[in-house]
């Protein structure tokens, strides 16, 4: 696979301009206090907070290319984040009998064994079934959307859950009492996972036999047929993939903030199709994928920190829709994707 | 009628490399291999030639392990084998190079070569990318295969994507390659450069089975010619001794006129001027650049060239389905460059697309709908709100019977038709419109030797009306011999226009692959129109 092109670079580099822009745009008629309070907004707690806000996007984004490159197009990347998401704070509930320490990693585990099992559905509907991967993906969505309020009301009697408790942050020896830039060091388990998959994936694609496959399955899978790779297992592994990195990805959301929230739009609240797009803008390179979250969780906690600035009559839904808007125009900006010649068509070996 | 050459070969001491004993393969109600038996010794190259339909791909697959035969046994080497799938056949040294490449075009020449068999380090993980090249590289060297292990699939030549498909196979370890219609997408010269690689591995031990439509190509590389008619084995030649006389007729089962005759054009006005066309492509790279050329009436004008150098864009912009972005088309005196299809259609156009079933045919239409379209909205088919249906069907009735299209029956739906009796449908419904510019692309792709003679004839017999043809083919004797002038595209431009009864094959390969021979007139080029 090749690097992420010029223009994609420049995409990004439109979009880190776009930050400037918007604080700029806020500035316009706030005067010299304004100025002082955004710029207040970052510091190095502020990019930690960003960081935090990526993994859910970033391991979403992340699955959805190993899905999508095999050939089958998972939508229903949001809906397994909240099965993660859900899943996560259920099992620890569940266990809470005993203490903390080592059931919020089982918690974690079994959260990840969840949302695989709604993606090996969805790939056993997708791959045995031809079903429409764009209908199936939307249904995974739905139906996780209906799911995890509804079993929360039978746990809990209301949509979202109490509070279960949180990772507790680990700090890098040495590295985080580092000046400024220290406070990076210290995060929660999922967000130095997210350091480790990022690279972890780049590599599995790019270097080993088995992404060699995946690209192959995507691109051309009669291809890999007759070459005797048997493609129903690839994009088995794909999908299975997208399962367990969504599960991550909502897990490590839920147990940063030790509840899941099931009301409206639940606690995911469009982070995985934010997860799509991301992975689109770094067209199908986990790390363009990882920077592409990155902003976008940037502006997410950007906005945040924006409404938190009292004494300013700015509307927080105006404030709230800036990532949005970023994404519209950084996709007008990205320039061409190109999408695996294969994805979301079914394979038939015995044609 | 039937030949009799069954090859009376004196039993030898070693068995041949390939014996297909008395195979059968039998379809739910359809036998497409009736007991066939083919020997082809090691170290040959044995052309399988037949129509479309003959049973040739059924019989190879059989041998490659994707089919069971029903009946018969496979011996490689004189032992009988079974295979489950081509994993199994690939075991006992069979290749297969399919004619649609198994490449992946993201992919580098070398990944390609080794994918599923993958040179491996750190465990068997990570894919050793450096001996993956270095085996490519050995192994093009050992045959003569000149390739480049590091270039991307999307960045070589059709010609070099078939060598790479040859190497996948013999990285394999594959000592018999099956090549099915391995020359339909080359250019002379590489058929040729082929031609040289089977003669080269051949001598290095290998034995070569040449599936092929192309007579004279199997006369020419092969050293022993199997012949099949509708499943069955009607015999065995010496390709030393046989005439592509005697090939035809044991194809066809009757004399097939290989040469067309062509009474001498009587040009007429001018009917369609293209003035300086300039085209760009779905990504918007420039296809066609500043194309000129006119069709007059009672003249057959030829575009040869390989696919893909603005042909299809061209013929989309002159029938409509693509706007130039510079230049004009004027067709019967009027400008119709920004005409929609539907008013050209009206004023006589008719057009035989090179993707049939992509542009010509719904094919979950029954021939009778298949037959309005694109006058759906005319009489006498329509009175400008409703469909007589009677009248459309004597008309499909009388295209059905007056080009032969088989089974006749205008309530099967379009899929139900072989590709050869599609076209004579298309050409029918096409011709039969009284047109006065008749654009062919392609008309003869995938259609067997009757149906091409058939079409061929169809086609002067237009141009004896008097109407003008437009003819595109990348078949070069197609082009030749039919044409009365023949423009050569190469990378977006008719690079000359030349006479096709002067000009020689080699020439045309030369201009098809965008150089210009000294010998030629390179005032070909300059007066591209010949009109005004």
């Amino acid at each position: 696979m090749k690097a992420p092109s010029v223009t994609r670079r420049q995409g990004l580099l439109i979009g880190g301009i776009l930050f400037g822009l918007i604080t700029l745009g806020l500035l316009i008629d706030g005067g010299g206090q304004l100025i002082g309070d955004v710029a207040g907004v970052f510091s190095v707690s502020y990019l930690a907070s960003a960081i935090r806000l990526t993994v859910p996007i970033a391991f979403a984004a992340m699955g959805g290319i190993f899905a999508e490159k095999t050939g089958v197009i998972n939508i229903g990347l949001e809906g397994l984040l909240i099965i993660g998401a859900f899943g996560a704070v259920a099992s620890l509930y569940a266990l809470s009998a005993t203490p903390i320490g080592a059931n919020i990693w089982l918690a974690f585990v079994l959260a990840i064994v969840a949302s695989t099992i709604v993606a090996l559905l969805f790939a056993i509907v997708c791959i045995e079934f031809k079903a429409d991967q764009i209908i199936a993906g939307l249904a995974v969505w739905l139906i996780a959307l209906g799911f995890a309020p509804f079993a929360s009301i039978i746990i809990w009697r209301r949509t979202s859950s109490p509070s279960v408790g949180t990772f507790s942050t680990i700090s890098i020896p040495g590295l985080s009492a580092l000046p400024s830039i220290g406070p990076l060091f210290e995060a929660t388990p999922p967000v130095f996972l997210l350091a480790l998959a990022v690279p972890f994936s780049w590599y599995l694609l790019n270097r080993t036999t088995f992404g060699m496959w995946i690209e192959a399955s995507g691109e051309d899978p009669k291809s890999l047929d007759t070459a005797g790779v048997d493609v129903r297992k690839v994009r088995y592994a794909g999908v299975l993939l997208s399962g367990v990195y969504c599960g991550i990805g909502g897990a490590g959301l839920a147990l940063n903030t030790g509840q899941f929230v099931g009301s409206g739009d639940t606690m995911i609240d469009g982070r995985g199709w934010i997860g799509l797009t991301a992975y689109l803008i770094g067209n199908y390179n986990p790390v363009g994928a990882f920077l592409a979250s990155f902003l976008f969780a940037g502006l997410e906690a950007l906005q945040l920190q924006l409404q938190q600035i009292a004494g300013y009559d700015v509307s927080s839904t105006l404030v709230g829709i800036i990532p949005y808007v970023a994404v519209l125009i950084v996709l007008t900006f990205v320039g061409r994707t190109r999408m695996p010649s294969a994805a979301g068509e079914h394979y038939d070996s015995d044609e | 009628m039937e030949p009799d050459e069954q090859d009376e070969r004196a039993t030898t001491g070693t068995p041949p490399a390939v014996h297909l004993d008395g195979i059968t393969k039998r379809f739910p109600g359809v036998i497409a291999n009736d007991d066939v038996d083919l020997e082809v010794e090691r170290g040959t190259i044995h052309a399988l030639v037949g129509e479309n339909g003959a049973g040739k791909t059924t019989l190879m697959n059989v041998l490659y392990g994707l089919y069971e035969p029903t009946e018969g046994t496979v011996r490689i080497d004189g032992e009988p084998q079974t295979f489950d799938d081509p994993g199994d056949a690939m075991d006992v040294g069979i290749g297969m190079i399919h004619q649609h490449f198994m490449l992946v075009d993201t992919m580098t020449v070398a990944e390609n070569v080794v994918l599923g068999d993958e040179p491996t380090k750190w465990g068997g993980i990570v894919t050793d990318r450096e001996r993956a090249n270095r085996e490519t590289q050995a192994l093009a060297d050992r045959y003569g295969l000149e390739v480049e292990p590091t270039e991307l699939i999307e960045e070589i030549s059709v010609g070099e994507q078939q060598r790479v498909e040859i190497l996948k196979t013999l990285y394999r370890g594959a000592d018999i390659l099956i090549l099915d219609e391995p020359t339909a997408v080359l250019t002379p010269q590489e058929v040729q450069s082929l031609f040289g690689i089977l003669r080269e591995l051949i001598a290095e031990g290998k034995t070569i089975i040449f599936i092929t439509h192309k007579l004279g190509e199997a006369l020419e590389v092969a050293d022993e010619i199997s012949v099949l008619r509708k499943g069955k084995l009607v015999g065995t030649v010496d390709a030393e001794t046989a005439t592509r006389e005697e090939l035809a007729r044991m194809m066809v089962g009757r004399d097939v006129l290989l040469e067309v005759d062509k009474p001498a054009a009587s040009r007429g006005d001018l009917v369609l001027d293209v003035e300086a066309v300039t085209i760009e492509d779905d990504r918007g790279v420039v296809a066609a650049d500043s194309v000129s050329f006119g069709v007059h009436q009672g003249e057959v004008f030829g575009i040869a060239g390989v696919d893909g150098n603005g042909q299809s864009e061209l013929i989309e912009a002159i029938t409509g389905l693509r706007k130039p972005t510079d230049g004009t088309i004027t067709f019967d005196g009027r400008d119709i460059t920004t005409d929609s299809r539907r008013s050209r259609v009206s004023a006589g156009m008719a057009y035989v697309a090179e993707d049939r079933q992509k542009r010509s045919l719904v094919m979950e239409y029954e021939l009778q709908r298949n037959g309005l379209l694109g006058r759906q909205h005319l009489r006498p088919f329509s009175d400008g709100r409703l469909i007589d249906w009677g009248a459309t069907g004597e008309y499909v009735d009388d295209i059905i019977e007056e080009y032969d299209v088989r089974p006749a029956d205008p309530t099967a739906k379009a899929h139900s038709f072989s590709g050869g009796n599609q076209q004579k449908f298309i050409v029918g419904r096409e011709f039969e419109r009284d047109p006065s510019l008749v654009i062919a692309s392609q008309p003869t792709r995938g259609v067997d030797i009757g149906s091409i003679e058939f079409i061929h004839n169809r086609l002067l017999e237009l141009r004896s009306d008097g109407k003008a043809v437009l003819l595109v083919s990348s078949k070069l004797d197609e082009v030749t011999q039919l044409s009365d002038r023949l423009g050569v595209m190469h990378d977006g431009e008719i690079i000359a226009v030349v006479d096709p009864d002067e000009v020689t094959e080699e020439e045309l390969g030369l201009l098809m692959a965008g150089e210009r021979p000294d010998n030629l007139d390179v005032d070909g080029a300059r007066v591209r129109r010949s009109s005004v």
